[in-house]
């Protein structure tokens, strides 16, 4: 990791807690447990917990429990040397090394790759339901537990109503029960292992439903808009749309996620279900500019010819309101900024000396 | 009738059609052939041999025209119209095959599978993808699997970043309802483009490629004069021509497009693409219409009916890249027949 990097994505947690540390207070000189927290948002915590401890000497002890601690240990050596950071190499599923003393606890394990979904659906399944299967059991036996966030998805209530301008946490609706649907039916029954855990366990749990993100430590290999659409930009290939680009998401960035996931664990009550996400939608076309605005020259935006199926839903957004209104959560950096830092980023990252 | 649609057009007439010569088109014919098509404005001119990059071998037979000489040759003669290439994996690899055809210029991979074996383009798809050329998912001999099935299969495509997926009618099998029932599952259930090819083993290619448009598919393959394996595929001028009086948009000029027809026809085909007695039980049995050629000659090697040949090879579910079978069946056939007579 490029210094100036680490330099940037600190810059960035320390931009988001100015005035906003005091949230986070019952973390001080706490024990936190990030399970899956070597991806996008483990790291992200763990750069977090790092600007807390270094900036506010919150003294947070944080242990990241995962399959991939050794390449977390190449890539990320700023924070994996650190001494304030544990790293436990473990599937989710046989959680044999768990830290006793854990008072806060974030199951984030789950591989959200649609590539993954589609080639080993049983193992994605795997992964999220016996993994929290495991993550309950284990949690019946710390003493010291305040409280168990569970990190599920914004799928979990299928496709997005027509006549809404977003998806609320109490919406009906349901991911259709076949293959193609496993991540999002899998969580969904991950959020109904929770709830059960609270019920039969009393273990204090309680979901953040996260939509998309968009940041440092997103692998430019995924297939999603926002990381394909900055791959090509960067390869110096043109920005390649599929579908007329009028399809709608949000994006929030890393440092902010990471931030209202700490304030969800911290302020919320067993049993709440809190949106994780930017309100503020994007088409894709929109989106597009966006990243092409931030290369010199500006890369060609290729549409595909396929028109959008007109029964399906074009939208997806998270409905915020009860992240607003009871958490105090907005978003902190704009779409515009969030993508020039995410360009950035990845500039000097792949910038050779 | 007016659809105010635009259609895509892909022309494997240099890749589907090198079956029917036995892979010995040589750079000549693709430089005629690309200038041709180029002129008349094809959306998509696919180049290599007949299963695709990294296919030519002793089994499926050599081509005359190594794949950097057909590529290299094809992006000298092609200007409007964008390089494609048909791309199995396991045949191509991305380090031997994908990636040196993408430095020769490639701009449209189209990575194919059999109908149930998506997962195996994932890599192929996705290294295409990463490299900002267009990537589209083929699902052939797709009349094997239901709709659904071809969904799911469609899906992984999809999800590995291919931007539109084409069921291909290998063996010429199907009828329009058949094809119509698949695009809609298809349209229905994806967010990318939809295509088909087909095969006229049946006399339906144009029929079928018609039913498939007006199903919402917005790619559709034709071969000039039908060129391709067994008795040819969609024949690209007629089809151009049908889809103008449907009020499709292609984007190809109806006259040009018969020029190349012409030049085809005069350069490239030995023999034209028409409905034989084998092709039409191959496309009953459901078995794949490159077959023709290798079967007429094994039958007759072990002096068996060619029809009975590709019933049982559709009774097996054979596919491509089984062609060894095709000796097995012929010599059980031979030994039933011997023994019939004892």
């Amino acid at each position: 990791m490029k210094p100036e990097c680490v330099e940037r994505t600190r810059h960035d947690c320390l931009r988001i807690l100015d005035g906003r540390d005091k949230e986070l207070d019952p973390l001080r000189q706490s024990e936190l447990v990030v399970i899956g927290g070597t991806g996008f948002v483990g790291t992200w915590i763990a750069e977090m917990v790092a600007a807390l401890n270094d900036g506010y000497q919150f003294g947070i002890k944080l242990s990241l429990i995962s399959r991939s601690t050794d390449q977390f240990a190449n890539r990320l050596p700023h924070l994996a040397n650190r001494p304030d950071i544990a790293l436990i190499k473990s599937d989710v599923r046989q959680l044999g090394q768990f830290p006793s003393n854990a008072d806060w606890v974030i199951h984030a394990a789950a591989n959200p790759d649609v590539r993954t979904h589609a080639s080993n659906p049983l193992d994605t399944a795997s992964v999220i339901v016996d993994g929290t299967m495991s993550v309950m059991r284990t949690a019946e036996r710390l003493g010291r537990l305040k409280k168990l966030l569970y990190l599920s998805s914004g799928l979990v209530c299928g496709t997005q109503p027509a006549t809404a301008s977003g998806v609320a946490e109490n919406a009906q609706g349901a991911p259709a029960p076949d293959a193609s649907f496993i991540y999002a039916n899998a969580k969904r029954f991950a959020e109904t292992l929770c709830s059960a855990a609270r019920a039969q366990s009393r273990i204090p749990v309680l979901v953040a439903r996260p939509f998309s993100f968009v940041g440092p430590y997103q692998s430019l290999d995924t297939p999603w808009a926002q990381t394909t659409f900055l791959s090509d930009a960067l390869r110096g290939h043109h920005i390649r749309v599929l579908g007329d680009g009028q399809v709608v998401r949000s994006y929030l960035y890393g440092s902010d996620a990471a931030y209202w996931f700490l304030r969800i664990l911290t302020a919320g009550q067993s049993g709440d279900v809190v949106n994780v996400g930017s309100p503020a939608g994007t088409t894709l076309q929109d989106l597009a500019q966006e990243v092409a605005r931030n290369f010199e020259p500006s890369p060609e935006i290729m549409f595909n010819t396929a028109p959008r199926n007109a029964g399906r839903s074009a939208q997806l957004l998270p409905d915020t309101t009860h992240a607003q209104n009871d958490y105090g959560l907005s978003v902190f950096t704009p779409l515009e900024e969030a993508i020039n830092l995410t360009a950035q980023w990845h500039r000097m990252q792949n910038t050779r000396k | 009738m007016a659809n105010n649609r635009e259609i895509l057009i892909s022309d494997p007439t240099l890749r589907d059609g090198n079956h029917a010569v036995g892979h010995q088109l040589s750079a000549e014919h693709i430089a005629a052939y690309c200038k041709a098509a180029d002129a008349a404005g094809v959306t998509i001119v696919e180049v290599g041999h007949g299963n695709g990059l990294g296919a030519s071998s002793l089994q499926l037979g050599e081509s005359k025209t190594p794949d950097h000489i057909a590529l290299t040759t094809a992006r000298q003669n092609l200007v409007k119209s964008k390089l494609g290439i048909h791309v199995i994996p396991g045949f191509a690899t991305i380090e031997r095959d994908l990636k040196p055809a993408l430095e020769l210029g490639v701009d449209v991979v189209r990575v194919a599978s059999h109908c149930s074996e998506a997962d195996i383009c994932e890599r192929h798809i996705s290294y295409s993808r990463s490299q900002g050329v267009g990537v589209w998912g083929c699902l052939m001999m797709s009349h094997m699997i239901s709709p659904a099935l071809l969904l799911e299969q469609a899906r992984k495509m999809e999800s590995y970043g291919a931007e539109g997926v084409v069921f291909m009618d290998s063996s010429g099998h199907f009828l329009p309802d058949d094809v119509r029932q698949r695009v809609e599952t298809l349209v229905n259930g994806l967010s990318i483009a939809v295509g088909f090819h087909a095969h006229n083993n049946l006399g339906m290619a144009i029929g079928n490629s018609v039913a498939a448009a007006d199903a919402g598919a917005t790619l559709l393959d034709g071969c000039a004069r039908g060129f391709g394996a067994g008795a040819g595929n969609a024949q690209l001028e007629v089809l151009i021509a049908v889809l103008e009086r449907l009020g499709y948009a292609t984007g190809v000029d109806l006259y040009k497009i018969l020029d190349a027809a012409d030049v085809a026809e005069e350069l490239l085909i030995k023999e034209i693409p028409s409905i034989k007695s084998v092709s039409v039980v191959s496309g009953m049995a459901g078995v794949f219409s490159g077959f023709m050629k290798p079967v007429s000659r094994i039958a007759k090697e072990f002096n068996v009916d060619p029809r009975d040949v590709f019933f049982e090879l559709g009774r097996r579910k054979i596919v491509a890249g089984q062609e060894d079978i095709i000796l097995e069946v012929a010599k059980e056939l031979a030994q039933r027949a011997r023994k019939g007579n004892e």
